[in-house]
């Protein structure tokens, strides 16, 4: 009796507090609640878009586009004027580098530099945008942030054979310019969204692609599980977000407004959601495929500790104080990040009701992924900012928000917040479309710039914080190795399919096969991420290891080799030719006498040294030295 | 060579070295950033440059301590498959007196998932080996370390050690990078992040493992991971057959001077139509590192020749006896770098699991005998031979594994032990340790840390610290948070620094 009337007072306690609280908060639970305040929504980043209007022209007969007249309105207040625009020659290799990854022909530049149109370098643009390499350049980049590999990591990191379709979806989906939120939308539920259509079931390997232990122990099973939502929870927050939500798995988020009961939450969406293998057929395939998707109600893939009774997944997503699987308080039901809901919104909003005939999952993630990309109550405009300043990131070396994995409170302030606003803004209106945002930014003249920084500059804008130059900078492994590739002779612009491991393969650098033990070594040289966590800004590192590399690989060598015999026979001829491959211009007098007196030297040498091919020899040895040079990696 | 020379040489490069330290600058800084700041190459655009900042110019140059250090570098013998504490280096004489009884009546909450294998859980074993009391301090060690006895006055044990996984790789992953989970950074890679290296010419951190075909520690290169640090600060993994490491040697085709002449056409071409002043820091830099690799050409294959030292050194290890050959090299390598300014050292001692590596799940006697003979000698070779070099005081060495085994029996044809995460023994040498002395104590049988327990994190924070580095200020910002080795946890444990 006197047990039933206490359950009672409880009872009506919990109502009492529930009824306080807004209708869609999960279950009683003695989980603590955390409000966000006023003042916590207020960071910058969690606000509504407000682009405001673009300055007005001025004076100024420098800026081309929107884009020109904010950067030239902060320049004015702090006393700056932008720099000039770069040689035509530079231009060409500077977009091509930054937009598709590869060195462009001397062809190309000599085509661009007689081209007398108007329009000359908005319609290079529109062509490299066309080009397949563009999906092949910023797929890669898109890898980084999904910290996608194609292994399990752990014990034995097992491969993922059927993993890379993930990777085909993203070159597939650049080169069509989808749609961002659709772009978004798949990764998290492709498969609940258009399960007919075989690139959003390869979407779906997102989810998926972090580290899994191969063995467990029975004490592990549950614990196991929380990390792997935790991999997902967190690589969800940090990719499309920016923001650090895993931090908030053991307790509030100690500088953000993201309680941890919103972290299990949000992990609830993911609950039932495990790795599996769909059968399906990718467009440029012409036999059906085993594809890796991250779905519901698939069959378990096989795992070490199946035969101890590994469930793979559990029905429910606790609520767990410190994290600690024994600490257990009452599930969680799927819900948001309350300071990316507009107040007054219900969770129920964005909840995608499973059609009659779809009981395989249940449409949690699709309901997450209506959220995530809703502009007017969800999360949407942050998910929009966090992408425009990724691809100012990577065209400009640093990104609007210099953290472009962290726009929380914690983050880089935006140098423009207003011209980040209106970028995000104008993808809004552009129908989330990426390409007409490259557009926008290869045609600004802030992007034209060139990179000499006076002593003014230097005084006012040592970081460059307000654009007034255009630095120099080092290429990325990838555009490295495939400018060797490509200056060789040796590129095999092939499209899709299972990755490599071998460095003498001849395909791209994105088709090199990720596996988390067996990392290409010469991609790890020049800072190739480990693909264990998402990664927004790649470490930029000078070592004689790196040098090593140029000097001495026999792959490094091979391109040399391969340079050298794409050369005219006649000496003066060859280093014209060589230049113009390599650096995309003709040598300077200086260089091409330094040249010869090496080639003469170097024969000499080998004569000396009984060498059979000494005129061949010193040929390598000088393409050799070329694709070492600093202007060979550094683009201007 | 004659002994003679040999010793004047080392002699020679011991108070180049020296010199050097005490200048407070190493190798690195004369070689590359002192360069570059003489010529006046440092420009602004280096500070944008990366994450790392100025340092992405010179990333492993030498780094002020947080207080001065007790060390200068480290070198870890990587016990690897989870030695058992029982039959090592904690004598526990209730383990005799209770042998074959049922590890209930000592403790009835025993459950089986503490182990890996549930169907297997015999009752409590004595270890197969004596015990026998050493050194001055008298401290009883197992039989199968005769050489390693007598070194125990230098040692300082802690045989509270507790670990958070009962499973190979998050266990290893917790004793290198701090979290029973992949993608963090490991100790080797935070150090050298930390303090840099003293020497350009070698990388600031390696790795060795197994040369005898028996495979790589469990969750493999992880293992030495830089997580989300900076790739230049990952362990340099020697590989333990063919060349050690990648592209040390010049094309073929090429002979030392035709690559002389090459680099100065690449140096001349990156300067030509600048003027050296306007190469700016990061592009100054890479010319530099040029320079460096060729050196480093002739200085790695230096490093690693041990057959320059004489047959007394080499003896000392064991070089040339069979069942420990291939470690005796290893540890002499490791001396070798160490002594060339390599910051970190990490030993793997076996290589994947079961039979292969310290994981006795079956014949603890036999496992444990075989790779106590493989590594006795060499690693007491190596700290009697760091020692006489006067390498010792600034040298830090750690011995131990990724977690201990269980005091009771795995049953089988021949009783081996099973994973124990509850407790381990950890023993430091060398550096700031006080020698002879014993931290924290098992339970009577060995089963779980219960005096002064001492976390993983506590065993970092003590590294660190006697390396100059506070293990709170050490942080690295990733993603929206300043992260740690030691997490949000981590105490050093002052009673066994001198």
């Amino acid at each position: 009796m006197n047990r039933h009337l206490g359950r009672l007072l409880v009872l009506l306690a919990g109502l009492a507090v529930a009824g306080k609280l807004a209708a869609d908060e999960p279950a009683a639970t003695s989980f603590p609640r955390t409000r966000i305040s006023e003042d916590e929504r207020d960071h910058w980043s969690f606000r509504r878009l407000n682009p405001g209007r673009v300055p007005a022209a001025g004076k100024s007969r420098w800026g081309r586009n929107p884009i020109d007249r904010f950067i030239l309105a902060r320049l004015d207040e702090n006393g700056l004027v932008p720099s000039g625009r770069a040689s035509r020659r530079i231009l060409v290799r500077r977009a091509h580098f930054s937009l598709l990854g590869v060195p462009p022909s001397p062809e190309v530049i000599g085509q661009h530099e007689t081209d007398r149109s108007p329009s000359a370098w908005s319609d290079l643009v529109d062509r490299m945008l066309a080009s397949p390499h563009y999906g092949q350049r910023w797929a890669r980049h898109w890898m980084d942030v999904a910290r996608f590999a194609e292994s399990g990591g752990f014990e034995h990191d097992d491969d993922r054979p059927t993993a890379f379709h993930y990777r085909d979806f993203l070159v597939a989906a650049f080169n069509r310019d989808m749609p961002f939120d659709r772009f978004v939308a798949w990764q998290l539920a492709g498969d609940e969204l258009a399960p007919k259509d075989p690139l959003a079931l390869m979407a779906t390997g997102f989810l998926g692609a972090g580290v899994f232990p191969s063995q467990l122990t029975e004490a592990e099973f549950e614990s196991s599980r929380y990390d792997e939502l935790d991999d997902m929870v967190t690589t969800t927050g940090v990719a499309f977000l920016g923001l650090s939500i895993g931090c908030a798995r053991c307790h509030d988020h100690k500088y953000d407004p993201i309680p941890s009961q919103d972290y299990y939450r949000l992990a609830s969406a993911f609950t039932t959601t495990i790795r599996g293998e769909v059968t399906t057929r990718a467009p440029w395939h012409s036999t059906d495929q085993k594809v890796l998707v991250t779905s519901e109600g698939l069959p378990k893939l096989k795992h070490h500790a199946d035969s101890r009774g590994f469930p793979h997944f559990y029905q429910q997503t606790f609520f767990l104080a410190r994290g600690d699987v024994h600490q257990k308080h009452g599930a969680a039901d799927t819900g948001y990040l309350q300071v990316l809901v507009r107040p007054g919104t219900s969770t129920s909003h964005w909840q995608v009701k499973p059609p009659a005939d779809r009981k395989r999952t249940s449409f949690r993630r699709a309901s997450l992924a209506r959220w995530m990309t809703d502009t007017e109550r969800g999360a949407g405009h942050l998910l929009a900012r966090v992408i425009v300043n990724r691809l100012w990131h990577h065209h400009f070396g640093r990104g609007l928000v210099a953290s472009p994995n962290d726009f929380g409170t914690q983050g880089e302030h935006p140098t423009h917040p207003k011209l980040l606003d209106w970028l995000a803004q104008r993808l809004l209106d552009c129908g989330w479309r990426l390409k007409p945002i490259h557009r926008l930014l290869l045609t600004s003249s802030v992007y034209c710039q060139n990179g000499r920084a006076d002593g003014n500059r230097q005084d006012r804008d040592l970081e460059n914080r307000f654009w007034s130059h255009r630095p120099r900078r080092r290429l990325e492994a990838e555009a490295i190795r495939d400018a060797l590739l490509s200056v060789s002779g040796r590129l095999d612009s092939g499209m899709y399919g299972p990755g490599s491991l071998d460095e003498n393969s001849r395909r791209r650098s994105v088709f090199l096969k990720v596996k988390r033990s067996r990392l290409v070594p010469t991609m790890m040289l020049f800072d190739w991420p480990e693909h264990l966590v998402s990664i927004g800004r790649r470490a930029n590192t000078t070592t004689a290891a790196q040098a090593l590399a140029f000097m001495n690989s026999p792959v490094g060598r091979g391109y040399a080799g391969s340079l050298a015999e794409r050369l005219p026979a006649d000496p003066g001829r060859a280093i014209v030719r060589a230049w113009q491959l390599a650096l995309g211009r003709t040598p300077r007098a200086d260089e091409q006498a330094a040249v010869m007196v090496f080639l003469e030297r170097q024969e000499h040498i080998y004569r000396r040294a009984g060498r059979s091919d000494p005129i061949r020899t010193a040929r390598v040895d000088l393409c050799q030295a070329l694709l070492g040079m600093n202007e060979f990696i550094y683009v201007d | 060579m004659e002994p003679a020379t040999n010793d004047c040489k080392a002699a020679a490069m011991l108070s180049r070295r020296h010199i050097l330290a005490r200048a407070g600058a190493g190798f690195g800084v004369v070689g590359l950033s002192g360069l570059l700041h003489s010529e006046g190459l440092l420009g602004p655009e280096a500070r944008a440059a990366s994450g790392l900042g100025q340092r992405g110019l010179a990333p492993l140059a030498p780094q002020q301590t947080h207080f001065p250090a007790r060390a200068r570098q480290v070198i870890w013998i990587f016990v690897n498959g989870g030695p058992s504490q029982v039959d090592t280096w904690d004598f526990k004489p209730g383990l005799v007196r209770r042998d074959g009884m049922s590890i209930k009546t000592f403790d009835p909450k025993f459950d089986n998932t503490t182990g890996f294998f549930r169907n297997s859980v015999g009752n409590l074993m004595a270890s197969p080996f004596p015990f026998h009391a050493r050194g001055e301090c008298g401290k009883r060690i197992s039989s199968i370390f005769p050489h390693l006895g007598n070194h125990v006055d230098r040692m300082a044990f802690v045989h509270s050690v507790h670990t958070e996984s009962n499973n190979h790789s998050p266990a290893l992953f917790m004793m290198n990078c701090g979290m029973p989970r992949m993608g963090l950074p490991c100790v080797g890679s935070w150090v050298t992040y930390g303090l840099g290296s003293s020497s350009q010419d070698l990388p600031a951190f390696v790795v060795m493992s197994d040369p005898k075909g028996r495979g790589l520690p469990k969750g493999h290169a992880a293992n030495w991971s830089a997580g989300f640090l900076p790739g230049v600060f990952q362990g340099t993994h020697l590989r333990p057959q063919g060349a050690p490491i990648n592209n040390l040697k010049r094309p073929r085709l090429m002979t030392d001077l035709s690559q002389r002449n090459q680099l100065n056409l690449l140096r001349q071409l990156n300067t030509l139509g600048n003027g050296p002043l306007s190469v700016s820091g990061e592009l100054a830099s890479r010319i530099q590192s040029f320079e460096l690799a060729y050196r480093m050409q002739s200085a790695a294959p230096e490093a690693l020749a041990i057959e320059t030292e004489t047959r007394q050194v080499q003896g000392l290890y064991g070089i040339g006896d069979k069942r420990c050959d291939h470690f005796a090299r290893q540890c002499l390598v490791a001396r070798r770098l160490v002594e060339r300014g390599v910051r970190f050292v990490q030993l793997y001692s076996g290589g994947n699991e079961n039979q292969r590596s310290w994981d006795g799940h079956s014949d603890i006697r036999g496992n444990h005998s075989q790779f106590a003979g493989e590594t006795d000698r060499p690693v007491a070779g190596l700290l009697a031979d760091l020692a006489q070099r006067g390498l010792l005081d600034e040298t830090l060495v750690v011995w131990c594994g990724e977690f201990g085994r269980l005091p009771v029996a795995q049953t089988g044809k021949k009783p081996g032990r099973d994973h124990n995460p509850h407790c381990l023994t950890a023993w430091m040498a060398g550096g700031g340790i006080r020698g002879g002395t014993t931290y924290g104590a098992s339970d009577d049988v060995g089963f779980r840390a219960a005096e002064n327990r001492v976390h993983i994190n506590d065993l970092h924070a003590t590294i660190l610290h006697l390396l100059g580095l506070d293990h709170e200020l050490l942080t690295y910002s990733y993603n929206g948070r300043d992260f740690r080795l030691t997490d949000v946890a981590g105490r050093v444990i002052r009673d066994v620094i001198a």
